[in-house]
């Protein structure tokens, strides 16, 4: 089964990175870097696919991290819920999509299967062809601007078909989620989704992860740094 | 009747949605079905009806550009027929309530003011967000006619999250006149979407699914695969070329200077609203070994049979007993119907010793007009096979 790396030491060599199939929370209060460290975990190794579900930032500055992260880009695509509702005649392209809001999840769920499909079918990539069956990693950004616009069972269900989808189709999908903003239910429930959680907290000399859910590796705090999407392990 | 806009579904309805009746586009997350939604809107602005269409997840600008670039330009968003509400409406709404039996009581208002002083005909719902803010039950209750209003025709689109369950929900508990499901295979399988009329009120008929794909801006149901087989020089190869508007034949000819079929016939054709594909079978017991690897994804089969050789049954016999494990529909058509000497519908029978529900059909393969009429009762008796 592939698996994708995932810059951090400790799981690429014990396990070679994430199982195909995995599904990632990362739980992290605001304005501690989580949707770097998610970016950097989407980020796509040669032959591999990244798309990104944007509620918070517009495609072109999705994708200029990942250009910034030494990315080819042409393998890189974007569902952008946010600009469509300021410029309403902006067209789809191949890798970038857009939806009316990050309230609509109709639209949603259909630009990513079109991407998906797209991918398969290698009409993605302008030509270059990346690995077959295509590794897909899958970032949404983020599940707490969703659950500002939907409420937690429907969207608990529309992860639930997202999910799935991804294990179908040998993807690993990472997921951010706001710690402070939401009660105890809404965590456990979006967690009860996952295999995998990365807790995120801020000390005064800097941000901490700790990893949950894979057998083997210890949930330690550990100081860590993302810098041109790459994780760094501080010690 | 307003016509559904998709070819191929009126005639599975019958002629169309009646008026007055209550109609749900059920989708599951991520299928690529919102052009049904927006071919019945074309539709009905086509008929000059007066629409009002409510989209509370997106703005009327946005949704006139999808909706263009959907359906290839080909809708008349300039009818002054056609009214809005949208999100903007909704955020309105929300503000100026302060309680969810507030807000249901001022979407009926002014909903129902719309319907008045523009004479609304039809209604156009996303679904959707109401469902959610207010419960399924509240928000359809939003959209029922007051006390001496006419009864109007209401076509919902509904992300359904909840599957089957929701289906039923729909048939019992709400009384749907008509319950369409959306619903698609997903990569690493071929992507393949397919749509299921699960219910009409005013038939029994069984749910039927049919695949569509996506063609030019309109929704095409498509017919993956007939497949016919049957005996040597049965005349399938005759059939699929009378059939097609195009198609090709992997023959070899033998001493006799007859050709025979050695890999496979293969015809395409579009017609009355459907896109089929018809693969023939080789007939020699050589070749049976790669017969039910055909059968895959077909989604009927005619087992062809010479009407003049009833010294051919015992071998039509065998090949029948290749397709019986499949649960498809199966036609048996005897060809060379025309010529005096052919067997009786009853000797047909027995010899191939098949059930009193399977029609037997006698035709001439080389008569454009009889094949035709042949395939269309087929793709009716698919359509209407429960699967």
């Amino acid at each position: 089964m592939y698996s994708y790396k995932t810059g951090i030491e400790q799981i690429d060599q014990l396990f070679g990175g994430f199982e195909a199939g995995t599904n990632i929370l990362i739980l992290a209060p605001p304005m501690s870097y989580a949707d770097q460290l998610a970016y950097a975990l989407t980020k796509p190794v040669t032959g591999e696919y990244a798309i990104t579900l944007s509620t918070n930032e517009r495609a072109a500055e999705v994708v200029d991290f990942f250009k910034v992260a030494g990315s080819d880009k042409r393998f890189i695509g974007v569902i952008d819920a946010i600009t469509k509702s300021s410029t309403p005649s902006i067209v789809d392209t191949p890798r970038l999509r857009f939806v009316s809001s990050p309230t609509d999840l109709t639209g949603i769920g259909i630009k990513f299967s079109n991407m998906i499909e797209a991918i398969f079918e290698g009409d993605f990539s302008d030509g270059e062809a990346g690995l077959f069956p295509p590794p897909i990693r899958f970032c949404v950004n983020s599940v707490s601007t969703l659950l500002m616009y939907r409420k937690l069972e429907v969207l608990y269900q529309f992860l639930h078909v997202l999910t799935a989808k991804l294990k179908k189709i040998e993807g690993v999908g990472i997921y951010i989620l706001n710690s402070e903003s939401f009660d105890e239910k809404t965590l456990s429930l979006i967690k009860q989704l996952m295999n995998c959680v990365i807790e995120i907290k801020i000390e005064q000399d800097g941000s901490y992860l700790r990893i949950m859910g894979i057998r083997g590796i210890n949930p330690v705090w550990q100081k860590f740094s993302v810098t041109k999407g790459q994780v760094t392990i501080l010690l | 009747m307003i016509p559904s806009g998709i070819s191929g579904i009126n005639d599975m309805l019958g002629e169309g949605i009646p008026k007055g009746s209550r109609v749900v586009y059920s989708m599951e997350p991520g299928v690529n079905g919102q052009l049904f939604m927006i071919s019945t809107l074309a539709s009905a602005l086509l008929k000059k009806l007066s629409c009002l269409v409510v989209l509370p997840f997106t703005t009327v600008d946005s949704f006139r550009r999808d909706a263009m670039t959907t359906r290839s330009g080909s809708i008349k968003f300039t009818s002054k027929k056609l009214t809005f509400i949208d999100a903007i409406d909704r955020e309105r709404i929300q503000k100026s309530t302060n309680s969810t039996d507030m807000a249901q009581k001022e979407w009926k208002a002014k909903i129902s003011k719309i319907c008045r002083d523009k004479n609304v005909e039809v209604i156009f719902v996303y679904l959707d967000l109401l469902s959610e803010e207010f419960g399924i039950e509240r928000a359809l209750k939003i959209f029922e006619p007051e006390k001496d209003d006419p009864k109007r025709t209401l076509i919902f689109e509904y992300l359904n999250l909840e599957g089957d369950a929701q289906l039923d929900r729909f048939i019992h508990d709400f009384s749907f006149d008509v319950v369409i499901s959306i619903k698609s295979s997903f990569p690493p399988l071929a992507p393949f979407d397919y749509f299921t009329i699960a219910h009409t009120s005013w038939s029994p008929k069984p749910a039927r699914s049919v695949p569509f794909i996506i063609s030019e801006g309109r929704i095409v149901p498509y017919i993956p695969r007939i497949v016919v087989t049957g005996p040597a020089k049965a005349g399938k190869s005759t059939f699929i070329t009378t059939a097609s508007d195009d198609g090709i034949s992997v023959d070899r000819f033998g001493l006799d200077q007859d050709s025979t079929t050695v890999a496979m016939d293969f015809g395409l054709l579009e017609w009355k609203g459907f896109f089929i594909t018809i693969y023939g079978t080789p007939g020699q017991p050589r070749f049976d070994l790669m017969i039910p690897g055909m059968f895959t994804h077909a989604m009927g089969v005619i087992l062809m049979v010479d009407a003049t050789k009833p010294e051919s049954l015992a071998r039509a016999k065998e090949m029948k007993s290749l397709v019986k494990e499949r649960n498809m529909p199966m036609i048996i058509v005897a060809n060379k119907g025309d010529l005096p000497d052919r067997m009786s519908e009853a000797d047909i029978r027995r010899g191939l010793g098949i059930r009193k529900d399977i029609p037997v059909v006698f035709i001439s393969a080389k008569e454009k007009a009889e094949v035709r009429h042949l395939l269309e009762s087929f793709v009716d008796s698919i359509t209407q096979f429960p699967y």
